[in-house]
């Protein structure tokens, strides 16, 4: 059997084809990345060339391949302060405009989804322990919810890998985790910080209680949504946003490309959407 | 002040819902002044038999985009002959933001959509017919070059060409060809067209 290639052509073609359907955007640098699951896409699926494999990518009714690929195509872990510039654009621009337009004292409420084993709620919440001025004078709640019970438990234990934990300072993970074997244990005031719940982000009933938040991270989850299912979690989000509340995406995602409503707001460390203030 | 924790049944909103949720009072509350009900109202008349022709006529009247979005939502979740009819209404708008939020909902809509596509692109609206190859372009169909072909050997029109032309660049094989060649004949004085034409032939050759 001859070996595959992916020519330029049909590298070019993929990539304005993927970067339509998921705002994922390879540079010419990752050619060979990209190259590779191609063509392990296209013996997978017996496709025989690239251009079969395309046209059944392109017009599969069910959307199951572009799935598996867009699974394929991304990296697919989580650890603490994964993607920080995040963490910074929420101090540094985010939390300042809330507390600027807040009518009363109320706690500033976060919403982190899908939880996972917990690394981003509780980065969340050692990030504003140990960099937002402002935190002594205003309450902060931090939820967090995922479908997976099983990861909820994870979470609300608080045990992690030394993987997990690698891109802390040495002074924070000295300061909130405990080493315990090959573990570390995430101190009990971060885990007494933090609310778990179980959602399913896609039943109506599970997220209409889910209301008066001031920031949704919603991270490297819609990519792996179906068109119509980003759409609804788009709604979703909308309804549980105060007005003038923020949305944070995942830096594959786009806003733009699923719902009309939110306003991108481009601040010094990331772009972020919100719901406009006007709304209702 | 600090990091403050609440109970789950503290964090979730309880507070009763304050109307009815049976289809008829959701479809008169799709009426309501306050918009947060009407998205509400749409929501959840997605599970109401006979909810899309409600639905499409609130999205016809609708002002407020967030109540707007939801509904058609709600339609392409349904996605029945009637919500797939009144998102073809839509097309013929004079409002873009509508054409172009019923376009993206149609895309959505493959095994709905594919039925009526050939009289979409037999319109006599030529907005239509490049609203209908717009829809093509992400349309997950087996068809969608078959349509495409179609369109540049027989329609009239230079611009339903030209958008057709742009899309089968990107999803044409050998079987466009001749045709991709004859539309630069049919168009002799259109630049564009043999622009088009070319690139999709170079793409189509080099594999």
């Amino acid at each position: 059997m001859a070996e595959l290639n992916i020519s330029k052509e049909d590298f070019l073609k993929f990539r304005e084809f993927f970067y339509r359907k998921t705002g994922i955007q390879f540079d010419d640098s990752k050619r060979y990345f990209v190259d590779r699951r191609l063509i392990e896409r296209v013996e997978a699926t017996d496709s025989g060339c690239f251009r079969n494999y395309f046209m059944m990518l392109r017009f599969e009714a069910s959307g199951d391949e572009i799935q598996t690929l867009t699974n394929l195509m991304t990296v697919n872990e989580t650890y603490f302060f994964r993607e920080e510039y995040q963490f910074q654009c929420l101090i540094n621009s985010i939390l300042p405009e809330l507390v600027q337009h807040k009518k009363d004292k109320s706690p500033i409420r976060i919403w982190s989804m899908p939880s996972s084993s917990g690394e981003e709620p509780y980065s969340i919440a050692m990030y504003l322990l140990e960099y937002w001025a402002c935190i002594n004078q205003w309450d902060v709640e931090i939820i967090s919810s995922d479908i997976d019970t099983k990861i909820l438990n994870q979470a609300r234990r608080g045990s992690y890998s030394q993987r997990s934990v690698g891109n802390l300072p040495k002074s924070l993970l000295t300061k909130y985790f405990t080493p315990s074997g090959s573990e570390y244990q995430i101190c009990e005031d971060l885990r007494q910080a933090v609310e778990f719940t179980r959602v399913n982000l896609m039943n109506a009933a599970d997220v209409r209680g889910y209301r008066g938040f001031d920031v949704i991270f919603c991270r490297n989850l819609l990519i792996y949504f179906d068109d119509l299912s980003r759409r609804q979690a788009a709604d979703t989000f909308y309804d549980a946003l105060h007005p003038g509340g923020f949305l944070c995406l995942g830096h594959s995602e786009s806003m733009s490309r699923i719902s009309s409503l939110y306003k991108a707001r481009k601040f010094p460390d990331s772009v972020v959407y919100q719901k406009p203030t006007e709304a209702s | 002040m600090a990091l403050v924790k609440k109970t789950t049944s503290e964090v979730v909103d309880h507070e009763e819902r304050k109307r009815k949720r049976d289809c008829g009072s959701l479809a008169h509350q799709l009426c309501d002044p306050d918009p947060a009900t009407r998205r509400w109202a749409a929501r959840d008349l997605a599970d109401c038999p006979e909810a899309s022709s409600v639905l499409v006529k609130q999205l016809r009247r609708e002002m407020d985009a967030s109540v707007r979005e939801i509904i058609l939502t709600t339609l392409t979740q349904r996605g029945d002959e009637e919500a797939v009819a009144g998102l073809i209404e839509c097309l013929r708008s004079e409002d873009a933001s509508l054409r172009n939020e019923a376009l993206e909902a149609m895309k959505l809509l493959p095994a709905e959509v594919a039925p009526i596509m050939g009289g979409l692109l037999s319109d006599p609206d030529p907005d239509v017919r490049i609203f209908a190859v717009n829809v093509l372009e992400s349309l997950r169909h087996g068809k969608v070059e078959e349509w495409l072909k179609e369109v540049i050997e027989s329609d009239p029109h230079v611009n339903v060409c030209a958008t057709a032309v742009d899309l089968l660049g990107e999803v044409g094989t050998p079987f466009s060809r001749e045709a991709l060649e004859n539309l630069k004949a049919r168009f002799p004085d259109q630049p564009y067209i043999r622009f088009a034409a070319d690139i999709a032939l170079k793409r189509i050759l080099a594999n």
